[in-house]
């Protein structure tokens, strides 16, 4: 039976002159891949800080599993979390960023080799960051997001920058998480990746939501780009 | 927070800088015991700066004072386990394992200490050997003792736990891992030597005229007019630098608590 696993609720968020977040409310359904969709500057990253925590809102609530990210124990065991290609340190080894974050939350540094094999990465355990590709780089996030084997993702703009063979193995990577029941809240200026990978559609402008619902409801028959440049022109005109 | 622990001491060892940098340390508090021996010994004692030479025991003061001199390093340590995360972008996945963030300041916090005092026993061992043997070359000198040594380790102990404590909440504030480092050793090296040296009645409560207090040991220094009276008393030197300590946690974690992660 499906549940509501995160919930956006009267959201905002106002940076001095700029309100990124405006009563943005939106649920995620368990066991299904929804994608985030909006122009840059619409407000996607900021909502998705806010809901783990890492952004404290003006107003309203994000919750994960009926709570704060705060509240919850043991978070990256309930969430993983691809916010940009950076978050390790680029002198350590892939190996050593993963032991890092592994004995900080009593993961079992067995589970280290099981997520660098899971994103491909086997080869480059011991290697430096800061020599790896922009593509390494997001697998190796995508690793750290895995490391806790969490039910729930939410990946920001995972594909930026990637050459066709990484969106490629993304796409794939995304739907083997997807077919295994996981929760993914993915963001992404990619629409015809999201046409092919989502369940459920989610589209902000201007700190608001546009649209809601399934890849179907949303479309209507046309592209999900077409139907995207509609709904968020017809919002910005 | 044994686990958080854990996490911040493996970020310390697997980092090559932070290596370097407890190498600096030595070096550092080496050069600062060997050469006022080879100053004070040389034909010209222009540079001796009216301190006493080796054969008396404030001369032999003065020399291996120095030994608690890499507290800087112990500093600059701080303000790097601090500043990474921001400089990193490691903060993110710092807060998203470990929500409280006060938490993850108490592990930072701890962890810099044990940095700090790590730093300062290294440089404390590094600078009296090589002080010792270097005088061995310049016989006869009065002795080293023990309670000299002793009341040195002390000060090198408790400073690398302070000043390691004092670089996180530095690095919390400024955030700007290059301006924090710049600002530390330009305080450290010029501003705070200055006043320490010329305004003792001020110089002797900032973190180095502490530490000096704390050394508790009289240097002979004629044309400084220097005469440890002028400075804190072994007991209030520590409840200052404790002081310091204390000030910069709650600097450290207030300025974290509240501060957004875009």
């Amino acid at each position: 039976m499906s549940s509501v696993k995160i919930e956006f609720s009267h959201l905002s968020k106002q940076y001095k002159d700029v309100l990124a977040v405006s009563d943005f409310s939106a649920q995620v359904i368990s066991g299904r891949v929804t994608g985030f969709l909006g122009p840059n500057g619409a407000g996607k990253s900021t909502a998705l800080r806010c809901l783990l925590g890492l952004v404290t809102p003006t107003g309203g609530s994000a919750l994960v599993n009926g709570g704060p990210y705060s509240s919850l124990h043991d978070p990256i065991k309930q969430v993983g979390a691809v916010l940009d290609s950076r978050g390790f340190h680029p002198g350590l080894t892939a190996k050593q960023n993963l032991k890092v974050m592994a004995s900080a939350s009593g993961i079992d540094f067995a589970r280290i080799d099981v997520v660098l094999k899971l994103v491909e990465l086997e080869d480059a355990t011991n290697k430096r960051t800061k020599g790896f590709s922009l593509g390494m780089k997001q697998r190796l996030s995508l690793a750290i997001a895995m490391l806790g084997d969490p039910e729930i993702l939410v990946l920001d703009e995972p594909a930026n920058g990637l050459d066709p063979f990484g969106i490629v193995w993304l796409r794939e990577f995304v739907t083997k998480l997807a077919a295994e029941g996981r929760t993914i809240l993915v963001s992404s200026h990619q629409l015809a990746e999201m046409q092919n990978t989502v369940n459920d559609v989610l589209i902000i402008n201007k700190g608001k939501v546009v649209a809601q619902g399934s890849i179907d409801e949303i479309r209507q028959g046309k592209t999900l780009e077409e139907a995207f440049l509609a709904l968020t022109a017809r919002r910005s005109a | 927070m044994k686990n958080l622990l854990q996490s911040e001491l493996r970020k310390l060892i697997y980092l090559r800088s932070n290596w370097l940098l407890l190498l600096w340390s030595g070096l550092f508090a080496a050069l600062g015991t060997v050469a006022p021996i080879l100053v004070f010994n040389s034909e010209s004692r222009g540079m001796g700066m009216g301190f006493s030479g080796t054969n008396t025991p404030e001369g032999i003061n003065a020399v291996f004072a120095n030994a608690a001199g890499g507290y800087l390093f112990a500093l600059i340590m701080g303000i790097l386990i601090m500043t990474n995360e921001f400089r990193h972008g490691t903060a993110v996945g710092t807060f998203l394992v470990t929500p409280k963030r006060s938490t993850v300041l108490v592990a930072k916090l701890i962890a810099a200490a044990i940095a700090g005092l790590v730093v300062q026993v290294f440089s404390f061992l590094i600078a009296t050997s090589a002080g010792v043997i270097t005088l061995g070359f310049f016989e006869p000198h009065a002795p080293v003792t023990s309670e000299l040594l002793w009341k040195i380790f002390r000060a090198s102990v408790l400073s690398g736990i302070v000043l390691g404590i004092v670089g996180v909440g530095l690095g919390a504030l400024v955030k700007n891992q290059i301006a924090a480092v710049t600002g530390a050793v330009i305080w450290t090296l010029i501003v705070e030597g200055l006043v320490v040296a010329f305004v003792e009645s001020v110089g002797k409560y900032l973190p180095a005229g502490a530490i000096t207090g704390l050394v508790d040991l009289d240097f002979g220094s004629n044309d400084f007019n220097f005469t440890i009276e002028n400075y804190l008393s072994p007991l209030m030197a520590t409840l200052v630098l404790l002081g310091y300590a204390a000030l910069f946690s709650l600097v450290a974690v207030r300025t974290t608590l509240r501060r957004d992660l875009d």
